[in-house]
């Protein structure tokens, strides 16, 4: 049930016919897990907490750095040399109060990812490097819960949704090891693509629209483009291909 | 057979400022050699040494990713190739 302040606070969304009362105690119920609170996961955290998105897990290592503040909009001048968990969980909590946000600050890897996404309905990719990404998109099959992958470089931006054991994976694209680099990006750009991304999860958890699966959504800020390839299932992709998949096992 | 190739932006440096670029071929190899032939310094761009496509390179044909086996693929007349990036920030 929703409270007379939730009513109120969310009566704008709540009259998109396609939300409803209905709709808004399902984004309450929810409960998503957020890998980095930097230039996606800023935007990403921020519009899931003013839907009222009930639980958000938020999971990064780092503390804010003064170059982090072109895009990272979760953190302020006054954060410096916090945890990101922290600014990020203050920022959030002023936003909405009635939003449990769960905060860790640690290395996502293999092991943690167990406990992290534990009870998380989702995980919404918002990383800087591929070799975490997929270890998000192996406990994303693994756990057979939905991954919305996000990546940025300068303008350019790109999005997919993965929905375990029936559409392709990010690693379906997978050719091989990519020199870990530092990119550079403008905050508008992680902006839009965060909230690409967040759309996805607020449709997918309202079960309402289309998805961009079996999709990677490119967009180019520079030409204002936006170009979707198709993509399938490789299979003989080895995080969910027919012989080696972690899906697949666990469909057996 | 002549493919139009789409090349990522920051390719576009290397081919005279030019987005499309027309190559023959009956493969999307054919096609990216015949690129190649046009403009040289795309060669390191695009392969390793052994020319095998760089691990940061995917290629579209006709909007579908060509992953794997992008070079064997079969092209018709009025093809689409894009080449772009993997993106891995954040």
């Amino acid at each position: 049930m929703l409270t007379t302040d939730e009513r109120v606070r969310y009566d704008r969304q709540i009259m998109i016919p396609e939300i409803g009362e209905a709709g808004q105690e399902k984004l309450k119920k929810a409960k998503v897990l957020v890998a980095g609170a930097g230039g996606l996961g800023s935007p990403i955290c921020i519009y899931l907490a003013a839907a009222g998105v009930g639980t958000i897990r938020l999971v990064d290592r780092d503390t804010v750095d003064l170059s982090n503040l072109n895009r990272q909009v979760l953190h302020g001048q006054g954060d410096i040399h916090r945890p990101k968990v922290d600014s990020a969980r203050e920022r959030l909590t002023g936003l909405n109060e009635a939003v449990t946000i769960e905060t860790v600050q640690e290395t996502i890897s293999e092991e943690s990812l167990e406990g992290l996404v534990e009870s998380c309905d989702l995980i919404i990719d918002a990383l800087d490097n591929m070799p975490t990404r997929y270890l998000l998109n192996k406990a994303a099959l693994a756990h057979r819960i939905p991954f919305f992958h996000g990546a940025v470089s300068g303008f350019e931006g790109r999005v997919m949704t993965v929905l375990p054991g029936r559409t392709a994976c990010l690693r379906c694209l997978y050719r091989g090891p990519v020199p870990a680099e530092k990119f550079p990006v403008i905050g508008v750009t992680p902006g839009l693509i965060g909230l690409i991304q967040t759309t996805e999860v607020i449709k997918y958890l309202l079960g309402i629209g289309s998805l961009l699966t079996n999709k990677m959504l490119r967009y180019d800020g520079l030409s204002l483009t936006f170009t979707e390839f198709k993509v399938e299932k490789n299979p003989s992709c080895d995080h969910c291909g027919r012989r080696t998949g972690v899906g697949e096992k666990n469909e057996r | 057979m002549s493919a139009k190739i789409h090349l990522h932006k920051t390719l576009q440096s290397l081919t005279n400022g030019r987005e499309i670029v027309e190559a023959a071929g009956n493969t999307v190899g054919d096609c990216l050699s015949h690129l190649v032939r046009q403009f040289p310094p795309l060669e390191e761009k695009l392969f390793d040494k052994k020319r095998k496509l760089l691990n940061t390179i995917e290629i579209y044909l006709n909007l579908q990713s060509a992953y794997p086996d992008e070079l064997a693929r079969p092209v018709k007349d009025g093809d689409d190739i894009h080449i772009t990036l993997m993106l891995a920030g954040g």
